[in-house]
Formats: structure tokens, sequence, C-alpha cells
């Protein structure tokens, strides 16, 4: 399939930083494409380059056929944009505004209209259509800033850091438009420093830190590059001491650690470990209430590549 | 691959129905944009009320005070002068000039004026007497006016005693000259008596010499031709003797003597009529004197008469043409009836228009593009020529609105009048109104936020408004000044519409200042281009 997007050695530098370091990335037709990174990374350098807001210092990319550089026209009216902050006449009403980016996408009154009237349906937005939009809630806002977004009738949806500073049910509510929107065909390219909602969101993601991609892929394929050892938690009651030092005589096993009445077993290879313990225990008679493979999350991915929080 | 170029694309350059929805947005706007709609249309009311209100207006009752230290009816008249003055509110009399000057640095009293000791005796003696006059020079311009009300007062009270003075004068004068010309008339009429009387003496001693010559003549004749002596019994055979003892008595002889004695009272006659035309030379001779003592005395008077015109000359002179010979009479250049508002209303237009376009330009490209709005239109296929020109458009048309609601409220409140074509303003005012907002554009162009964008505004629009000719005229500016006037829009704005709403120039007449407003704003608008940023960093 052909990509909807391809970054080709995409770089931006802001005098000596380099804020976007040569990207070469191929974001595919109709999938949701999360973009991972703390502040800083360069996220929003990237997504400003790809909607025409910046110029690439070198290289450059195909949106959608159209090169960023040669026809930055054509990309605009194809592509739609939720940026991170409300972007709208605040002293105009919802409807007001997606007449006004209507026009400028050289719509016809009775085309904004039509569309006007199904986005803000869409957006759950059109009881309110006629209130000045500077007196809407976040959530409301952000909804508006969607249907703004999707007035040209997009291929791709630009998505940056949408649901930030929005308060948990709005969050819901905007990710599951998201998904909605993303059914209807449109490739979402999805900006966030939440790893939780680029997990449950996103087909698939790129970790970015300092301008580079440092890791790509489905979530799954992400932690599983992880290479630091499986920790298993054991619930158990009572471990005597030589429960302990048998258990690191397994194999695998690298460490064992008691705290609070859980066992922390860190193993080498986590596959079977959960029977071979089960064995383990089952053999000496002591009763265990629980053993947990603990997975990888994309945090500690992220921690594991970037010795860093993600969330500084 | 250029980076350096913008991005370019199929959109239009200009696309008339964008620019028509950008107006009707930044109108949808700017009408909800109470903070920003309320002062901008505020500001042109304020302007032509506080222009329209003080303008002309001289200041009134300003506290003062008189020491006075000559207490004549002159002083009176000074005191109750400046009373009528409107100018001044006069406290109090007070006894010194100290007083006077204490009350002045304390700031009880603007003026004082003293009146010296002697002033009428000065006045009387024809002297110069001096007023002192002393002005609280805190507030220079107010200091002015009041120095020249105050002088103009005084002036007005020194006039009148000239004309006093001169009506004086000019009343002997006229007594003189009728004393003269009664003179004049009396030794005219003497001498008019004495050659009348000369002539009768002449014509007497002529006419005695006449009866004289002819007395002799008839006793010359007589002689000549003795028959015609009236002799009785004579006969001519008697020998004529002269001794009577010896003559008988003839009758010739008695002839002869009757005939002498007849001849010798003749003689007798002739001597006494010699002795009477000898009375009459003598009384012609005293007449002949008389004469030529008159002759002497018409001579001077004849030399009399030009000053006596003289001075009936200047006794005919009205007072007031003596003492005040011209008189400046004030011919309004263009038409009349103008008041100090007319002539400001021009350069407050072009204030307005300027602040309004500075006011507005903050939000339109700065404020945007740090609100994000900006951001979102340059992500539809809209040139950037497009943003611009709508956005321009839309302040233009808004300042055309402000400045046509600045000349109704002028024209309804302080009756304004306009001398030049309506539509010759019209198009002075869109092509001003057009750049200055294309300054503002540039500048809100060049800056990142609303708050940059005041500050440069301010640095910009603080010499305009000085500069505008609302609150000081250019012409009395020092050079340099002048200079950067030169530099500066609103000096041609100004003069442009100057020239139309008050001289009643056409629009070909101002066409110089328009082509430079026009130049100015080609200048600015490529600026814009130049500098109109369509990233976002």
């Amino acid at each position: 399939m052909k990509p909807m997007i391809q970054l080709k050695s995409l770089t931006r530098k802001f005098g000596a930083l380099i804020a976007v370091n040569s990207l070469n990335l191929e974001i595919k037709e109709g999938e949701i494409f999360g973009f991972l990174g703390p502040n800083g990374a360069g996220k929003t350098t990237t997504i400003n380059m790809l909607i025409t807001l910046l110029r690439p210092t070198s290289g450059t990319a195909i949106v959608a056929g159209h090169d960023l550089i040669a026809n930055a026209a054509e990309i605009r009216s194809i592509i739609g944009v939720v940026p991170q902050s409300f972007s709208l006449f605040p002293e105009l009403t919802a409807e007001e505004n997606l007449w006004y980016i209507g026009k400028l996408y050289g719509m016809g009154d009775t085309a904004i209209k039509e569309r006007t009237n199904k986005l803000l349906k869409t957006v759950a937005l059109y009881e309110h259509r006629q209130r000045i939009s500077g007196d809407f809630s976040g959530g409301m806002k952000q909804r508006l800033s969607v249907a703004a977004g999707l007035m040209p009738n997009p291929k791709i949806l630009f998505m940056d850091e949408p649901t930030t500073g929005l308060d948990p049910q709005s969050r819901i509510a905007l990710r599951e438009l998201t998904q909605e929107l993303n059914k209807s065909g449109i490739t979402v390219f999805y900006t966030t420093h939440d790893m939780e909602e680029a997990e449950k969101l996103c087909d698939r993601i790129a970790i970015m830190d300092k301008g580079r991609i440092i890791a790509l892929g489905t979530s799954s394929e992400i932690k599983h590059m992880i290479k630091e050892e499986h920790v298993v938690e054991v619930h158990i009651d009572n471990a005597p001491d030589n429960t302990i030092s048998e258990l690191k005589k397994m194999p695998y096993v690298s460490s064992v650690e008691k705290k609070n009445g859980v066992l922390n077993i860190k193993v080498r290879q986590h596959e079977g470990i959960v029977f071979r313990l089960s064995q383990f225990f089952l053999k000496r008679r002591q009763k265990v209430s629980e053993i947990r493979v603990k997975e990888h999350s994309l945090e500690d991915v992220f921690i594991s590549l970037t010795k860093k929080e993600l969330r500084d | 691959m250029n980076y350096k170029k913008i991005f370019s694309g199929k959109e239009k350059i200009f696309d008339f129905h964008k620019i028509a929805a950008i107006i009707r947005k930044n109108f949808m706007v700017m009408i909800r944009d109470k903070a920003r709609i309320i002062p901008l249309l505020l500001f042109p009311f304020t302007m032509i009320m506080i222009f329209g209100y003080t303008s002309g207006n001289v200041p009134k009752h300003l506290p003062a005070a008189i020491a006075v230290y000559d207490h004549s009816p002159l002083s009176e008249r000074i005191q109750q002068g400046l009373h009528g003055n409107q100018l001044l509110a006069i406290r109090k009399e007070v006894s010194t000039e100290d007083q006077g000057k204490k009350m002045l640095d304390s700031g009880k009293i603007k003026v004082l004026i003293v009146i010296p000791n002697g002033l009428q005796e000065k006045i009387d003696r024809g002297e110069q007497a001096g007023i002192i006059i002393t002005v609280d020079e805190s507030e220079p311009s107010v200091a002015n006016i009041v120095k020249q009300s105050i002088k103009h007062t005084i002036n007005g009270i020194s006039n009148e005693i000239s004309v006093e003075k001169i009506t004086s004068f000019q009343k002997s004068a006229e007594m003189s000259s009728q004393k003269l010309q009664n003179y004049n008339r009396a030794t005219t009429n003497n001498y008019e008596l004495i050659i009348s009387k000369a002539d009768s003496a002449d014509a007497s001693i002529e006419a005695a010499n006449k009866k004289i010559k002819s007395m002799a003549k008839g006793i010359d004749d007589s002689i000549a031709s003795p028959s015609t002596i009236p002799v009785q019994k004579v006969t001519a055979s008697e020998p004529v003797y002269s001794n009577q003892s010896y003559l008988p008595e003839t009758p010739a002889y008695l002839s002869s003597k009757g005939w002498v004695s007849a001849l010798m009272q003749s003689s007798a006659s002739l001597d006494s009529a010699k002795e009477s035309v000898q009375a009459a030379a003598e009384i012609a001779k005293k007449e002949d004197e008389k004469l030529n003592e008159a002759r002497e005395y018409k001579f001077y008077n004849d030399n009399l008469v030009e000053p006596g015109k003289a001075i009936s000359r200047f006794a005919g002179y009205s007072p007031n043409t003596l003492s005040e010979p011209m008189v400046p009479e004030e011919k309004p250049a263009y038409g009349t009836g103008k008041k100090d508002i007319d002539f400001l209303i021009p350069s407050i237009i072009a204030l307005t228009i300027f602040q309004g376009a500075i006011f507005g330009m903050g939000r339109a490209v700065a404020g945007e593009r740090k609100e994000g709005s900006l951001m979102r239109v340059f992500l539809t296929p809209t040139s950037n020529a497009t943003i611009i020109l709508g956005t321009l458009l839309f302040y233009v048309i808004f300042e055309i609105f402000r400045s046509s609601f600045l000349i109704l409220i002028a024209m309804s409140l302080f009756k304004i009048r306009i001398e030049g074509n309506l539509i010759a303003i019209f198009f002075i005012i869109v092509i001003y109104a057009a750049v200055s907002t294309a300054i503002g554009m540039f500048i809100s162009t060049l800056v990142k936020s609303e708050q940059q964008y005041q500050g440069i505004a301010t640095l910009v629009a603080l010499p305009t408004i000085f500069l505008a000719g609302a609150f000081f005229p250019i012409q009395t500016m020092p050079k340099f000044l002048q200079g950067i006037a030169a530099f500066l829009p609103v000096t041609y704005a100004g003069d442009a519409l100057r020239g139309v709403m008050i001289k009643g120039f056409s629009i070909l007449t101002v066409s110089f200042d328009l082509l430079v407003l026009l130049v100015f704003f080609t200048l600015t608008l490529s600026l814009c281009f130049m500098v109109f940023k369509r990233e976002v960093i």
C-alpha cells in the first residue's frame, strides 16, 4: 500500500539546535499513527512542517502524494489540523467559525451550511452552534477545533496533543471521536505525551526523543524491544530463607528480592516461568496466592531507551 | 530544492471571495469585541469634544490682583477697564506690590497689575507712564494670552486718553483759527476802507487841481482878451496906467480899476484854491501813508492764511483717525465665519485614522498570530496577498466609517463648515487610511505579540500625534522636527485634508500630497509582503 505520509530525511534546525534530525518515516493510509515523546522532543516541529507551517531546513515529506516544498497549497486543501491550543475566533459562534474556515477553503455557502451542520452533529455541538465559542468549555472548544479541522473533508487529520488540559471525560469523548473518524477512512497523525492514550488509540507508534525516532511499531512490538529482564511477582504468605536461595539456583533467574510478602524474581526468560514456579512451590507445599509476570509499559520502554522519565 | 522559497502552491494570489470573507469575519469579530470597538468609536467622539469645546476658547477668569499706588480718576478708569476684561477675575486690590507678589508666588493669583504713583500727573504733563504687569509664566501659552489681553486693555485706555487730548487740542486750535479769521476779516475791511478813502482823496485832489487849472486858465484868458473881463464904462482910448493918483477917473481907468480888482480877487481865490489843493494833497499824503501801512498788514495777513487753513484742517480731523490712523482689518482667506474647530478638523481626522489603524492592527496580525487563529488561516489554501489585502481592506473600511462618524459629530455639534468637495475628502481619507493601516500591518507582521506591537506602535504614533498639527502648528516647530514630519504620512494627509476642507482646493491641487501618500502606501505594503511570515515558530 502506498504510504499516506512519507518523511524523507526531514530536518529542521533552530540555530545550533537540531529540533528534528533527519526523520525517515512512513505512515500508512487509514491508520492512527501515534507520535510520542516528551515535551521538546520535536513532535510539534515535525507536525508543523507536515502541515506546511514551518519550512524544513533540509529533506522533505510527501503528504498524500504531494511534495511539502513544491505543493504546499495542495497539501493544505487535503489535510485537517487540530492544533494544541484553541485557535479559532473566540468572538465568533461555532457556526460562524466553521463558516469562515469553509470560506477560506473556497467552499460555497450551501456546501458550508451542509458540512457545518453535519460536523457539528458529529462533534456533538449542534445544539450549541449559535453560541459564542469563547464561552465554550475546554472539551467543547477542542471538539469545535476538530470540526474545523474536518471542514475541508481531509484525507489526513493531524492532531497535536488534542487532549492536553482536558478532563478525563472529555479525553475519552475525544478519543472515541478520533476512532470514529478513523473508521470513516481518515488517516490520523496523533501526537501525545500520554503513553496510555497512545497505547489505547494508535495502531502504530513512533517514540521520539531529541529530534530522532527511537522506537517505531505497534505498542506490543515496541514493548518487546526492551532488552531488560522481566519481573515475576510471587505473592506468598511466608517464604523461608532457603526458598530464596533455592529460587536463585533456578535457570534464567538472576535475582530474588523479598518485599512485603511479595517475592520479586527477575528472570532473563519469561516464557514458561509461571509453570515452572508453580511446580517449584507445589513441590515444597508452599501456599502461593498469585504468580504474575509484570508486563513492560511503554513508559518502561521509554525509560529504558532514554534513561529518563517521559513526563519530564 | 530551494528551501528559502516561500511555500508555493496553486492558490489564487488575490481571491476576492476569500477577501470578502476576511472582511466579514473581521467585521463580526470587531462588533463583538467590545473592549476594542468602544474605545475605537469613543476616540473620534472624545477628540471632537475636546477640540470642539477647547479650541478658540481663550482662558477665562484668571485670578488677578491690582496694586494701586495712584488714586486718580485715570487710575479708577484703568481699574474699571481691567475689571471689564473677561480674561481676568480680579480678586482684590492689594495694598502693596510685595503683597501681590506673595500671592502670585503662592498661586492664589496668576496676574499682578501695579498702577504706579503719579500716573495721572505724568500723563497730564504729557509724559509717558507705565503700568506694570507680572504674569505667572508657568503656563507659557496662557501667560502670553493674558499679557496680550492686558496690553490690549491698557492700549485701549491709552488711546482714549490720546483721543481726549487731541480733542482738546483741536478745540483750542478751532478757537485760534476763529480768531485768526476774524482778524483777517477786520484787516481786509480796514484795508478796503483805506483804499476807498485814498481813492476819494485822490479824486478830490484831482477835482481841486482841475478847478485850479480852469481858474488859472480863466485868468490867463482874461488877461489875453480883457473884453471878457467884466469891465463897466471902460473905453479903449483911455490909457491904462497903474498909478491911480494921477490917473484920471476915466471910464477906462475905472474900468481897468475894476478889472484889476477883479483880477486881484481872482488871484486871491486862486491862492485860496491852491491852499485848499495843498490841504487836499496833505490829506492825500496822509491817506497814502495809511495805505502803505494797510498794504503791509494785508501782506502779513495773506501770509497767515496758510497756517490758518492748516490749523482749521487739524481741527477738522476726527480725533480717532489722529490717534489711530491705521487699523488692521481682517479679511478671511478662506470663506467667512470660520471657527477654530473648522481649521482643526482635518488634523483631527488624520489623527483619528492613524490612531485607529495603529490601535486596530495590533490584533489584526500579531494578536491573531499569538492567539493561533492566524495559524488556522495559514492552514487553508489562502495566499498571503489575500490575507494581507482582506485584513487591510477591512480596516480601511472601518476607518472610513470612523472618519465619517467624526465629521458627522463635528457637523451636528459644532456646525463645522467644509469648503471642498466631499468626494475629494473621501478619496484622501481612503488613501490615508490605507497608508496608516499598512504601517500598522507592517509593524504587526514584524512582532510576535500584541504587547510587542504596542511598544513599537507607540514609538511610531507619538511623533505622528504631536506632529499632526492638531496640537502645534508645524510651521512653528524647529527645523529638525519639521524634518521628521517630512517622513510622516500624517504631514501629507493633514496638508491635503486642510487644502480641500478649508481652502476648498480641488483634488488636483493636492495631488502632490496624494502622490507622496501613494508612495508611502506602496512601500509599506511591499514591506508587509516581504516580512509577512507564514511560518509558526
